[in-house]
């Protein structure tokens, strides 16, 4: 068998090029790399090797030893150490486990999780077969927004060929170990990324999240002890069993291990998709592989972890990217989203938009999200068209901590952070909005005054373009 | 009996051989971008200009592949000589794609592209 590495290995196609040269590439590994709908080219690049090798010579116990030793944590957002979770599920004891797939990607601008579902969907499915014996359980689903329908098609295809090849199904290459995956679709609610609901929503209910304690480990889907995991770590995993946890946990920094795959998107020139070590700084990221702001523009902002997440200034660029890091600076690692903000944008109306995003997919069962985050936006909107009291900045400080103590789950705890954070490292836009009204980015149009002034000769030439008969002759 | 490990290798020969009966190791490989945004920026177009090619005559290992991250140069082409090493294409369109066959895959030379 070939005994070349897993990772990397596509830069024998693309090149040592200044977008993928300090790139490294675990999770997005055969992105782009092999035919995403044809086994062969899977099983070439040494595809369901770690399953093999897990069925082969290795206790439930060990793969659990190897994803701890590595340690990998959750690449969904919130970081929960994966073997730990394994571990917990593994212990329980029930007639029936799961194990989930969370592809519902709901950021907006964050795509990570297509592109690996599209351009390599085996390696989701070993994945989850690997965790599907490490924990005892024959069952896993993939929970899919039904907005990714070539994703879905891949999926089907590959689920289709693995089963032919009896690498799922009833008692896999030769073993003892059963495990079927299938694939459940989501509508694209926001809210369903977060893991009850999406259990919620998989049961055939609306999707709501509930309080936990009980964890899914204890009690998930349809109450079984259930692991759910994000698409990007269920990818890592085939190459930790592959190449060894010492190896893996030799990527990234103290606490965060391996890569991470960023979406990076905005005022930039290289957008894409970068994987890159833990414990890489934003500016390593923004200037080196994303080549820096267009137009000869200046850096002004990095907004980490979608609606979710913060913005941080330009002065805080150094900031390596791994979870606690991000955390400290008031932002969240979140499923990777990356937008970059130039110095042309207004970091007002910028909180404003995350703001509306989540405040139209809060799911509404529990008041300091509906209520709060609703409220929150109608400040803000008063701000952004200058009509800005004093005291409002005060107030949306107020309002978002006790959003974040008092919210449910995952979408409320999180939904103040862009507004938090903006006010945090620019709260002197806020007050010239309110003060001055004034918009320095020229960004909230509702604040923009025109004026003529003495240099006027009266040619007439707004008289002519006006399309609202604003310039009057007399 | 046979160890999973075992029944792996065995299919990954027969996968090995499949390939190589098309031609995946011998003849020059065109990888065309056929993710969502990929398709988004025209490759299905492109794709269709090697089909073509591919129905005339031309001798090629085509096959279709997923999105590298590169959504700024999208959509992407990749020309595997098994010999001469790999060249990239960015932001190919039908035009382009019919000067890669002339003379990147039947001349030989590969076409000028800038680091992108």
């Amino acid at each position: 068998m070939s005994e070349k590495k897993l990772h990397n290995r596509s830069f024998e196609v693309f090149g040592k090029s200044k977008f993928f040269a300090s790139q490294l590439r675990i999770a997005l590994r055969n992105c782009g790399y092999i035919d995403p709908e044809n086994l062969d080219d899977y099983l070439n690049v040494r595809g369901f090797e770690a399953l093999a090798k897990v069925l082969t010579g290795m206790k439930s116990e060990d793969v659990i030893a190897e994803i701890k030793k590595a340690g990998l944590r959750g690449r969904g957002g919130a970081g929960f150490g994966s073997g730990l979770k394994w571990e917990l599920v593994a212990r329980e004891k029930s007639d029936q486990k799961y194990v989930i797939c969370n592809a519902d990607e709901g950021d907006p601008g964050a795509f990570m999780d297509r592109s690996i579902i599209e351009g390599d969907p085996f390696t989701v499915l070993e994945g989850m077969a690997i965790a599907g014996y490490a924990v005892g359980s024959d069952k896993g689903i993939v929970y899919i927004r039904a907005e990714y329908p070539l994703a879905i098609t891949r999926l089907e295809k590959a689920i289709d060929a693995a089963r032919k090849a009896n690498l799922l199904g009833n008692n896999i290459l030769g073993s003892k170990f059963s495990f079927d995956i299938e694939i459940r679709l989501g509508a694209g609610a926001f809210v369903c990324g977060e893991e009850t609901a999406l259990m919620q929503s998989i049961e055939g209910h609306r999707g709501m999240p509930r309080p936990r304690p009980p964890y899914p480990s204890a009690s998930g889907l349809f109450c079984k002890p259930t692991l759910i995991n994000n698409v990007e770590t269920w990818a890592n995993v085939p190459v930790i069993i592959v190449e060894g946890s010492q190896w893996f946990a030799s990527v990234g920094t103290e606490k965060s291990k391996g890569t991470k795959v960023f979406a990076l998107a905005g005022k930039i020139t290289n957008t894409g998709l970068v994987e890159v070590p833990m414990g890489t700084t934003l500016r390593h990221v923004i200037f080196d592989i994303g080549g820096g702001i267009p137009k000869g523009k200046n850096l002004k902002a990095v907004q980490t972890g979608g609606p979710s997440g913060g913005c941080i200034p330009v002065e805080l660029i150094d900031t390596p990217i791994d979870y606690d890091s991000l955390a400290k600076v008031g932002s969240i690692m979140g499923s990777g989203g990356m937008i970059v903000i130039d110095e042309d944008s207004c970091m007002v109306n910028i909180a404003k938009y995350f703001l509306e995003f989540t405040q139209s997919e809060s799911c509404g069962k529990c008041t300091p999200c509906r209520e709060g985050t609703k409220r929150m936006l109608e400040i803000l909107t008063r701000i952004t068209e200058g009509q800005g009291k004093e005291g409002d900045i005060e107030k949306l400080e107020r309002l978002g901590n006790t959003i974040k103590k008092a919210s449910l789950c995952g979408l409320g705890q999180s939904a103040p952070n862009p507004v938090l954070s903006t006010i945090r490292y620019f709260r002197n836009e806020y007050e010239d909005h309110i003060k001055n009204k004034k918009c320095t980015a020229g960004a909230c149009s509702k604040m923009i005054r025109f004026e003529i002034n003495d240099k006027c000769i009266g040619c007439g030439a707004c008289y002519e373009t006006c399309k609202f008969d604003a310039i009057e002759m007399i | 009996m046979k160890t999973p490990l075992e029944i792996l290798k065995e299919k990954k020969d027969a996968a090995e051989k499949h390939l190589k009966e098309q031609g995946y190791f011998s003849k020059k490989r065109v990888y065309v971008g056929m993710a969502t945004c990929e398709i988004a920026a025209g490759s299905k177009e492109v794709m269709e200009e090697f089909e073509n090619a591919k129905r005339s005559g031309l001798d090629i290992y085509l096959s279709q592949k997923g999105c590298a991250g590169r959504c700024h140069v999208e959509p992407t082409v990749e020309v595997i000589d098994p010999e001469k090493g790999s060249v990239l294409y960015t932001q190919v369109d039908p035009k382009k794609a019919k000067e890669i066959i002339q003379k990147h895959i039947i001349g030989g030379e590969p076409l000028a592209e800038g680091e992108k």
